[in-house]
């Protein structure tokens, strides 16, 4: 059975969508159980919607893109196995197994993308400058776009070249490009951080890094208690700062 | 220098779907989020300065890094706001302290509670039913997300309010907050300077009979070492002259693809 193309459109479009609302908006927010729904209402197969969007959501439970890593697209995974579920008539397990490397390679068009919105960003801020602040946020208009195109890219190749092309160009493009971009993903997210470090009092107050950094990597402390422990750090900080005040001031009294 | 705020709550809520809206979409290594917060504040920085010069000034501050939770971001800009719209441009560089200290814990308690904790209980509950072919699980947690969008439309201006509350009862101690929040942001930072780089070496270091794997090897020594040394190797790259971020990515994705063909990294 084929898919007519009002369906092909409908799905990129949700491939599209899941993945602009995932980094926004958050109501579909790209979670396979509802993506699986969606696609159910598209092809008229509710049943078979639901349970491939039901199997990834439990797969992906715990997977969570923090703080600006890539991870798989089991929400465009789920499209395209519902997709192919529904063409090669084979069943939800066969969609599955197709589905998920189309997923996989969302963590490339992640990467791609992202890299992509650091020209968007320098452009825009060389706008600011220039005082052209219609154009500053018309550029800035591209981001959501890229993320549109790049994410919905391997859906709309697999549902109109199917998907034995993008295991194809999987297994074409050299090891080293696929790893290389992976493990530039890897290392690209500690260049957020020192940057940080250069636009805070990191000379300073280094010792407070220190301490950061032996919670984390000495001990495993989640961040969230590391961030409890800093706000105890803070605070003594605070109420030093206030009493090495008062004591100041009492002292000038003193000497006269 | 005070000035008369001009901020409204109709003015935070426009601002907050902006962002909302935005948000992620505008990720980039460099600034990470910081595009998406100029074009969802950007609008409310024109209210509070007319005058082009300081506009670009604030817009600039707002340039820099920023990433937080999206949710919670809201709350953020709200404080930050609250004291740009009372203290002028002269509050640039407490907005800067604010926003960094700010971001590291909201986004701990977001990526705990909203990114894990939430879609953990409602991806349960969605996914069990769906493969038994019951939409009611996917209705509840579209619904949820529903609800916390019309949360989130209001907490720009929560912020707002709570901030400007804040700025009046502490008004001169700004100084001191900032250096403090700083203490706090910097300790976070240390933290993730330890977990925010996840590359691994599958190197196995060999002498004679003992061999050991050298992930195993560095950790022993400092743990954390790849991602500390990225990071440290950056910031000094960062620190050199004529280097810009977008050359330095590129160096940094010729260095991964070398190492991955190498075996060094994966």
């Amino acid at each position: 059975m084929t898919l007519s193309a009002l369906q092909i459109i409908l799905l990129i479009l949700v491939a599209a969508e899941i993945n602009l609302d995932r980094r926004g908006l958050s109501l579909t927010h790209a979670r396979p159980a509802i993506v699986g729904f969606l696609c159910g209402l598209i092809l008229g197969d509710m049943n078979s919607g639901l349970y491939i969007g039901g199997t990834f959501t439990l797969m992906s439970l715990g997977v969570a893109a923090i703080g600006g890593s890539s991870v798989p697209d089991y929400g465009v995974a789920t499209i395209i196995a519902c997709a192919f579920a529904k063409t090669t008539g084979q069943g939800p397990e066969v969609g599955i197994t197709i589905g998920l490397p189309v997923g996989m390679l969302g963590v490339q068009m992640d990467v791609l993308y992202k890299i992509c919105n650091s020209f968007i960003a320098q452009k825009a801020q060389k706008y600011a400058n220039e005082k052209q602040f219609t154009k500053m946020y018309r550029i800035l208009y591209l981001c959501p776009v890229m993320v549109a195109v790049f994410m919905s890219l391997p859906t709309a190749i697999a549902l109109t070249a199917g998907a034995p092309l993008v295991q194809m160009i999987l297994d074409v493009l050299p090891a080293w490009v696929t790893g290389g971009l992976s493990v530039a993903g890897k290392l690209l997210p500690g260049l957020g951080i020192a940057m940080l470090l250069h636009y805070m009092p990191a000379k300073k107050y280094f010792n407070y890094i220190l301490i950061g950094f032996v919670m984390s990597a000495y001990l495993g402390m989640p961040v969230l208690g590391i961030a409890l422990l800093g706000l105890a750090l803070a605070y003594m900080f605070y109420i030093g700062n206030e009493q090495k005040a008062t004591v100041g001031f009492a002292g000038g009294l003193e000497d006269e | 220098m005070s000035r008369e705020p001009v901020l409204t709550k109709k003015d935070c809520v426009k601002g907050a779907i902006r962002w909302s809206l935005m948000a992620v979409t505008t990720f980039n290594y460099d600034t990470q989020l910081a595009p998406a917060v100029v074009f969802g504040i950007g609008p409310l920085l024109r209210k509070i300065y007319p005058d082009d010069d300081e506009y670009v000034e604030a817009l600039n501050n707002h340039f820099k890094y920023f990433n937080t939770h999206p949710w919670v971001a809201n709350l953020v800009f709200g404080a930050t706001l609250a004291l740009e719209d009372r203290e002028g441009i002269s509050a640039c560089d407490a907005v800067q302290n604010i926003k960094v200290s700010l971001m590291g814990p909201l986004a701990g308690i977001g990526d705990t509670l909203i990114w894990t904790l939430l879609p953990t209980i409602l991806g349960s509950i969605a996914g069990y039913m769906a493969l038994e072919g019951n939409p009611v699980g996917v209705i509840l947690w579209l619904l949820t997300n529903l609800f916390f969008i019309a949360v989130r439309t209001q907490l720009m201006w929560v912020g707002y309010k709570e901030g400007t509350k804040l700025i009046t009862k502490f008004g001169n101690r700004i100084a001191q907050i900032t250096d403090a929040a700083s203490v706090l942001g910097l300790t976070v930072v240390g933290a993730l300077a330890a977990t925010v780089v996840t590359a691994k070496t599958s190197l196995v270091f060999q002498m004679g009979e003992i061999s050991m794997p050298l992930g195993d090897l560095l950790d022993k020594i400092l743990p954390s070492m790849i991602s500390v040394l990225t990071v440290w190797a950056l910031y000094k790259l960062i620190g050199r002259k004529g280097m810009k971020v977008t050359k330095i990515i590129l160096i940094v994705i010729v260095f991964s693809m070398i190492c991955s063909a190498l075996g060094i990294l994966a």
